[in-house]
């Protein structure tokens, strides 16, 4: 039986008799305080938010790392037909997060897992790959709350992977490993030292999000406004509480294609902060004058310009097109609070390009 | 029943073997209420594949071959620079008779396989024998960046009996005049190789659970009591693994020989068990159309000889449309013509470090198909086209890390003593009268 399994074996509902770790648990509720009830299904405010604190930077292989964390967070894993929630574990003490990014483009890709080794004086604490989450105020990130047992000074390892979804542009040249060291000094009294904002009850569970941090040195998530698009940017429909903006590329020999035909790029983003909706399955169908033109899907796709998004080449584009996007799976990252009901139930999107 | 320091004799069992050695070895004796036939005095009935187990293991009611649930590997490499010679043959032949007339070939007794690496087919002048396909190990995703593992040799000692696994071993280290009654030779294993690593483990219902308490990071209360694998479920179906004739060489001086493909997968049980639910893990390890149905009852005994993977639909399908695949249904796309799996899983848990993982061991006829497997099982195809991450709901991908790799050949077993690079055609002829 480990520490996890003492805490959870005397635990149980009843936090008398554990004054010697408790800490951990006098916190504990305060920061998952009760869900607003109501929530809507969309994106929504909060109960609260958090800050983070950023012990370190390192720099390999073309890639940034920041290890960064904040207190423990409850947080929902998707699902086909639901979400399952995820409490905070009375021996989790931290919500750590590697954030990795292309030095470049300061583009954060999805799709590189990173894999995370804690060891304190060599010995193994825990290893894990964090999940791949979207939070207001961090954005799109990877991250899960650690056990780390105590104040002291951690060793964490991050490594990441060649990447897996399709690259364009400069950043189809980085296909290596890289691996961060950095070694972390925990405590409690520095955790405590981050932000906590309570959300006034009569905001948390209505329409709205809280803003991405501001977060120095750091890159952000988010995908290009509409103006900022490159193409020439065609419309924009709503599903699930996240706004699907598309664009017509001229020359498409940069996804795939040739110079005469066109791509066809769907960039989906959350409302109000702009945060990337990474790790869909979309796909499209064009129709002209009734008969359909392309019926295909739209491959997720990291383009220095773009960003990520979701495109296809076509061979043509004309004014009344009529795209339909569908949604075949929503974005399987998990969630924070406030995007746990969004971006779950999405219907088609429809489109007059 | 308990020893003297409290330890259930049960759970003392199951942690012997990781620990070892003598006192570990005499302990067991004590223990286990058993009596192990002893082996042959004439050995030559004894096949010429290694790997022959499935005939002389127990199956399951459903025809499912029971894994042996004691195992050990030793990591050998050989103390001399060069070519082998006769005399270093002898040895290890010898001292693997002396443990063979000590414990009959049966999964009550001992089953054992001795394999060899490319690093040690270096030695010789000449290349490995046509038809072997034995490439060194290499990193078999581009998100894992594994160890290599490079010994010269590596035996694997399985058993139902604890005590017979640590017996073996203390015989071949040199430290038995007797075992199991049966004299033992002179010479030692350990005279000709010097032990680089052991790793151990466990397989069988009930044992990870009764194991989690040795390695952090597993929770012990989550395991289910009933459970062969630290994951939850049972593996190993008649119809998902290749026959011993599958992955058997066929033709050429190593015919009758096999590949072995050895690698530590270190596990994350947290994320599997404390954040996943049941219906996440049954469809990450079968598919999300067994869990929709509720095909699978338990650690999945109910499922007969298969997986049932054929109710799964199409992996690509499943991955546009649910955004979630499951190891079984992606690994089961490595198939050959005939439609037979391409690797036979000999596959154990362990707490080796004091971490949960697995000794993820399978034979096949030659590497590659080992490679193709583990590429079916990545899904990066999968992963392109679909809402499916490199690692995020792909399966089992989420919750293991690639540790080490190594890959070596099982040669016949008349070629299991120190083999040539290119043995003479009639070396299978070749006995050894000694014993």
């Amino acid at each position: 039986m480990n520490r996890r399994d003492v805490l959870r074996a005397v635990g149980g509902t009843s936090l008398v008799g554990l004054a010697g770790c408790a800490g951990l648990f006098e916190t504990r509720s305060a920061r998952a305080p009760p869900l607003p009830e109501n929530r809507p299904d969309a994106v929504y405010y909060p109960t609260h938010y958090e800050g983070m604190k950023m012990p370190g930077m390192k720099e390999q292989g073309g890639y940034r790392c920041a290890l960064t964390y904040s207190y423990a967070h409850r947080f929902w894993l998707m699902k086909p037909n639901g979400i399952t929630k995820v409490e905070i574990q009375p021996e989790d003490s931290i919500h750590l997060m590697p954030v990795v990014w292309e030095t470049q483009t300061g583009i954060i890709p999805p799709d590189i897992n990173p894999q995370l080794t804690i060891t304190q004086s060599r010995d193994s604490i825990d290893q894990f790959a964090p999940w791949p989450m979207l939070s207001q105020p961090m954005g799109f990130h990877f991250g899960d709350n650690a056990q780390l047992q105590s104040d002291g000074t951690y060793t964490v390892e991050v490594s990441i992977g060649g990447p897996s979804t399709r690259r364009t542009g400069s950043l189809a040249e980085n296909q290596g490993n890289a691996s961060f060291t950095f070694e972390f000094e925990f405590s409690e009294s520095t955790l405590n030292e981050i932000s906590y904002t309570d959300i006034p009850d009569d905001r948390e569970g209505t329409k709205g999000a809280v803003d991405l941090m501001d977060m120095e040195m750091l890159p952000n998530s988010q995908v290009p406004t509409p103006n900022a698009l490159p193409g020439d940017v065609r419309g924009s429909g709503m599903s699930g509480d996240a706004k699907f903006v598309v664009t017509i590329l001229e020359d498409a020999s940069r996804f795939g294609g040739d110079e005469e035909q066109r791509y066809l790029a769907v960039s989906p983003r959350t409302p109000y902060n702009r945060t990337m909706l990474p790790m869909m399955s979309l796909s499209g169908t064009l129709h002209r004058d009734g008969t359909s033109v392309f019926d295909g899907i739209l491959q997720a796709t990291i383009d220095p310009e773009l960003r990520y998004h979701y495109g296809t080449t076509v061979a043509d584009v004309q004014t009344g097109d009529e795209l339909t996007i569908t949604v075949d799976s929503p974005p399987q990252t998990a969630r924070h609070e406030g995007y746990e009901t969004a971006f779950v139930d999405m219907p088609d999107v429809k489109v007059t390009l | 029943m308990t020893d003297e320091r409290g330890v259930p004799r049960r759970e003392f069992l199951k942690s012997a073997v990781a620990i070892g050695g003598a006192a570990a070895f005499s302990a067991c004796l004590g223990r286990e209420e058993v009596d192990v036939p002893t082996g042959p005095d004439d050995l030559s009935s004894y096949p010429q594949r290694q790997h022959a187990w499935n005939e002389v293991l127990p199956r399951d009611d459903h025809g499912n071959v029971i894994a042996p649930s004691h195992r050990l590997l030793l990591y050998l490499n050989y103390r001399r620079d060069g070519q082998p010679n006769e005399d270093d043959r002898d040895q290890v032949e010898t001292a693997l008779r002396g443990i063979e007339h000590a414990y009959e070939r049966s999964g009550i007794g001992l089953l054992l396989t001795v394999s060899y690496s490319p690093a040690y087919f270096d030695r010789f002048d000449e290349s490995l024998s046509e038809g072997v396909d034995l490439p060194d190990p290499e990193a078999l995703a581009p998100f894992e960046d594994p160890e290599f593992d490079t010994p010269d040799a590596v035996v694997h000692l399985a058993s139902n009996t604890a005590q017979v696994v640590l017996g073996a071993e203390e015989a071949l280290k040199g430290n038995k005049s007797t075992l199991n009654g049966v004299d033992q030779p002179d010479v030692a294993l350990t005279d000709v190789f010097s032990l680089t690593d052991r790793r151990t483990g466990f397989i069988g219902d009930g044992l990870p659970a009764k194991n989690a308490g040795d390695a952090e990071s597993v929770p012990a209360d989550k395991v289910p009591d009933d459970a062969p694998l630290f994951m939850g479920f049972k593996s190993g179906f008649k119809k998902n693994q290749a026959s011993e004739d599958r992955v058997t060489i066929q033709s050429g001086p190593f015919a009758d020989g096999t590949t072995q493909h050895i690698s530590k997968l270190q596990l994350n049980l947290n994320q599997w068990y404390n954040q996943d639910d049941r219906w996440q893990r049954e469809a990450k390890m079968f598919c999300p159309y067994h869990a929709e149905n509720d095909v699978i009852e338990g650690a999945g005994d109910n499922l007969g000889n298969s997986s049932k993977i054929d109710d799964c639909k199409p992996t690509d399908e499943t991955a546009r449309e649910m955004g979630v695949v499951g190891h079984s249904q992606k690994s089961a796309r490595a198939r050959d013509d005939e439609d037979s799996p391409l690797i036979l899983r000999r596959d154990f848990d362990s707490t080796d470090g004091g971490t949960a993982s697995l000794h993820f061991l399978a034979l096949q006829r030659r590497i590659t198909d080992f490679v193709d497997t583990r590429e079916a099982m990545n899904g990066t195809d999968v992963t392109e086209q679909s809402a499916v991450g490199q690692r995020n709901n792909n399966g089992i991908l989420q919750y293991i890390r690639s540790e080490r790799r190594g890959n070596f050949l099982v040669p016949p077993r008349s070629l299991r003593a120190l083999p040539p690079a290119q043995p003479a055609r009639d070396a299978q002829e070749v006995t050894h009268e000694s014993s």
